[in-house]
């Protein structure tokens, strides 16, 4: 790393025509060549302006941007600047221009009038830097969020930018995902030397880099290494961050008298719980079992899925196995969570407990299937939600939609009314056309307030003025206006910043058992899952792998490493104690992982 | 419910006729579709029908979404030829009813027609079925390619074709997306009048358009950021080259069009007393 600087930003501020705040006050920080900068903040803190300003998206009303010397502000040599800082934005989907892979790379290179079998060795190199040669001919429609992304990534290089800088580019990716896409910038950087800026709020993602700076409210409030900007945790949680999640650890384990150093990686972590434990001569030792805690329930709503199969565009040469021989039974009551990757099928699956998809047999045109030389007929899957038998063609599958409500993937995109109040009591209507004024307006209010948020503030607002957070709340409040005994809800903290995320969950708990008895939701975030669900299954391949309560999915961390998937931190650190003979058996939330590793210092159990 | 992962007729195999330049491959099919109305005989339709079989047969496309596509157009077909059926004249009055009228010209000259737009529609659903969009759209933007000489707006409009092409499969995702949502609300696409149904549309368009106009402009900042700056000095990395396929489908076509055309010149002397039945007047 050489100390020569390649951006510089000196007294930047910026506002958006007809926004009361600036969007960036007074920024002043640079960039050295080679170096890896993160930059977090909660959503709205001014993050995603700094990046648009560094190429020149953005044209800064006050002070000055400099790259390499140029300065940026100028606005004449946008296209130079833009040759040595490319962005990676936030949508996988948005950024590609062609449907083939090579073709989109070829992109840049073109705009910039590189020479053909020039472009053909860039397009090799960038392909090969994101680990994608093979993809060359493909087309972006049927690749991974984290193969879009990494396309991306490749279509910046291709330009040989000498910064790269991600704006929330692993934001809308699924853990593997995002996995991919950082160990290419982290590659990058530290083969290639290329200097990155990574913007993003997830903690963990800053963690890596060799300088963070914190924004909030348009300002740098903190700056140096990941470390120190994690020692001010307090701090921290005043600019909306959420501290990463290890530290919900260490807290209490200090109050139980443990002497912890401030760390961020659970294996570091479970390094100082052992020198701890092995001070007060304690080598071995296992706490009380976990035993889940029986709940009585009524039965009345039970979710039933035996033998679901499902396959896209059948009969057509491009037909995908979705389902194959899904059995799963949840309970009346609970939280239920449903794992596994983008593309296992967890969709699919859902979108057959409110009759989105149908059953073949409740389908129009529905043919028993004869049985064929030596094999049986194949078994019909059946598909049961309390009274509701989803296999019968007469079933009333608008009242099963009313008792089943369905939160999908980024509900703010189904928003459309001219005013909140309409597009909550939307499905209100739809359901029951005989309601009366006063009887609609006592929902879409209770709703409304549920959610938490204002009823005569936000009745008469168009949902599109209102922040993504308010988006999403009114979205939800959109769906279990009509008291749904079952509410499914698809990735409910997607794209959310950590803070968004908590609060979602705590609505959730608030409606559980309260507004809707059962709630099911769909996740890859395994702490998520963790921390809320009592049961999970988890759906790999179109096939239901294990189904149990979460924490005992989460003791087979080997099995899920093998499928790619990720286990939650507790059980991360638990799997290292046990290397070293302490067990410590907990129901994966922080809270109860934390209470019994501080039981076994205090000598219970030992 | 629309479709969820393809579109078009595109049919992934990797055959001779896949290969073949799109750019020939639409020129091929121009020529076909002037052929089959110079033809003017009979013998000339065969040779027509000839390439199209060797083409539908080294395509290696199922003959049924071949014919699928003709089914699409049958009903116009039929109306015409009835049409023409009773309205053609000719010297050979072969059926009389009233003022309606059939003669042997009018018989000919129908089947011949008939044949004429079979030939056609099969003919353009092998292009479909063997060339993705994306290759006719490069094709087509190379032939458009002299016109940029005269200030046409070749390059952009290829971008703009490129983009739609690249975006129709996230749309329609979208739009299934959406009318998942909504219907999880209770909407209801498909009882109702027209006008239920076209009010029923609202909660889905709306926020289709919003999306739409969303990725466009997230999509307009990455353009930017990779330094696009419209055609100027821009360099462009496909390039179609002919192969030894091409020329090979090339002089099949030749030889269809020296066939039509000795036909056309000679067909009366193939054997004379036939010729009054395959002439088309």
């Amino acid at each position: 790393m050489t100390e020569e600087p390649i951006i510089e930003c000196c007294n930047v501020g910026f506002s958006y025509p007809e926004a009361e705040t600036k969007a960036l006050n007074n920024v002043t920080f640079s960039v050295k060549r080679g170096e890896f900068l993160s930059v977090i903040g909660h959503n709205g803190s001014g993050k995603s302006t700094l990046a648009r300003i560094l190429n020149g998206l953005l044209e800064v009303d006050e002070g000055e941007v400099r790259v390499l010397g140029m300065k940026v502000s100028e606005g004449k040599n946008a296209i130079e600047v833009r040759k040595h800082v490319g962005i990676v934005f936030q949508n996988p989907d948005n950024q590609m221009v062609a449907s083939i892979v090579e073709d989109d790379v070829a992109f840049g290179p073109e705009n910039i009038g590189v020479e053909r079998e020039e472009i053909g060795r860039r397009i090799d190199w960038a392909l090969a830097a994101v680990g994608m040669e093979k993809f060359r001919k493909s087309t972006p429609a049927r690749l991974s969020g984290g193969q879009k992304q990494r396309i991306a990534v490749a279509g910046v290089l291709a330009i040989k930018p000498d910064v790269l800088v991600l704006d929330e580019s692993t934001a809308m990716l699924d853990p593997r995902g995002r996995r991919e896409v950082i160990e290419v910038v982290r590659r990058l950087n530290k083969e290639e030397g290329m200097t990155v800026i990574l913007i993003t709020h997830f903690m963990e993602e800053a963690l890596l880099a060799d300088r963070t700076l914190v924004m909030n409210r348009g300002e740098i409030v903190l700056e140096g290494s990941p470390e120190s900007v994690f020692e001010n945790g307090e701090t921290l949680e005043t600019y909306n961050l959420a501290l990463p999640r290890i530290s919900s650890i260490i807290a209490p384990l200090r109050k139980a008298g443990m002497n912890i150093e401030n760390v961020l990686r659970p294996e570091e972590l479970a390094a100082q719980i052992i020198e701890n434990l092995n001070e007060k001569g304690i080598y071995s030792a296992q706490s009380s079992p976990f035993v889940p805690a029986v709940r009585e329930c009524a039965h009345e709503w039970d979710v039933d899925v035996e033998n679901l199969s499902y396959t896209y565009s059948k009969k057509s040469p491009f037909a995908s196995k979705a389902l194959s021989g899904v059995s799963l039974h949840i309970d009346d009551g609970e939280f239920f969570g449903i794992i596994g990757h983008t593309g296992s099928g967890k969709s699919t699956l859902i979108q057959h407990f409110n009759a989105l998809l149908k059953l073949p047999q409740a389908q129009k045109h529905f043919k028993k299937p004869k049985a064929k030389k030596g094999k049986p007929a194949p078994v019909l899957p059946s598909l049961t939600i309390g009274k509701f038998d989803l296999s019968d063609k007469k079933c009333d599958f608008k009242a099963l939609r009313a008792n089943v409500g369905m939160v999908l993937q980024y509900p703010e995109y189904q928003l459309f009314a001219e005013t909140v109040f309409a597009d909550v009591a939307f499905g209100l209507k739809n359901f029951n056309p005989k309601l009366s004024e006063a009887e609609v307006e006592q929902a879409v209010k209770n709703s409304i307030e549920i959610v938490g948020l204002d009823y005569e503030d936000i009745k008469d607002k168009s949902p599109f003025d209102l922040s993504g957070g308010q988006k999403r709340r009114v979205a939800i409040a959109g769906v279990i206006v009509t008291k749904p005994h079952i509410l499914i809800l698809d990735e409910p903290a997607a794209g959310l910043d950590p803070k968004g995320k908590r609060e979602i969950m705590e609505l959730l708990h608030k409606l559980h058992g309260e507004w809707c008895n059962t709630i099911i939701i769909v996740s890859h975030d395994m702490d998520e899952v963790a921390e809320n669900c009592t049961r999970s299954c988890i759906i790999s391949e179109g096939k239901v792998f294990a189904c149990d309560y979460t924490a005992n999915l989460f003791k087979r961390a080997d099995e899920l490493f093998s499928l790619g998937l990720d286990v939650p931190l507790t059980a991360k650190i638990a799997m290292e104690l046990g290397r070293k003979g302490i067990i410590v058996e907990s129901d994966c939330t922080t809270a109860d992982f934390a209470a019994r590793v501080a039981g076994i210092y205090g000598g219970e159990n030992a | 419910m629309l479709n969820d992962v393809t579109f078009g007729q595109y049919y992934p195999v990797g055959s001779f006729v896949h290969r073949l330049d799109p750019r020939f491959k639409i020129l091929a099919l121009i020529a076909f579709i002037v052929l089959l109305f110079v033809a003017d005989n009979f013998y000339s339709m065969a040779a027509c029908f000839l390439l199209l079989l060797f083409a539908i047969a080294f395509s290696r496309v199922p003959v049924t979404s071949v014919i699928r596509s003709v089914k699409a157009i049958i009903v116009i077909i039929i109306f015409t030829a009835v049409i023409n059926l009773f309205f053609h004249t000719g010297s050979h009055l072969l059926w009389q009813y009233g003022v309606v009228k059939i003669y042997r010209e009018g018989v000919i000259f129908t089947v011949f027609f008939v044949l004429r737009l079979f030939f056609l529609v099969m003919a353009s659903s092998v292009l479909t079925l063997t060339t993705t969009p994306v290759a006719l759209t490069d094709g087509i933007e190379s032939l458009l390619k002299p016109l940029s000489y005269i200030k046409f707006p070749v390059h952009e409009l290829a971008l703009i074709m490129s983009i739609a092409l690249r975006f129709i499969p996230t749309l329609i995702d979208e739009t299934n997306r959406i009318i998942a949502a909504q219907k999880a609300r209770g909407a209801d696409f498909e009882s109702g009048n027209i006008f239920k149904k076209i009010k029923a549309v609202i909660p889905v368009l709306i926020p289709l358009i919003t999306s739409a106009f969303r990725r466009a402009d997230e999509l307009g900042d990455a353009m930017d950021a990779r330094c696009y700056s419209g055609s100027k000095n821009r360099t462009k990395y496909k390039k179609l080259a002919f192969g030894w396929r091409d020329l090979v489908a090339f002089l099949s076509v030749a030889a269809l069009i020296a066939g039509v055309v000795l036909f056309n010149i000679y067909a009366y002397r193939v054997y004379p007393p036939f010729y009054e039945y395959i002439k088309v007047y």
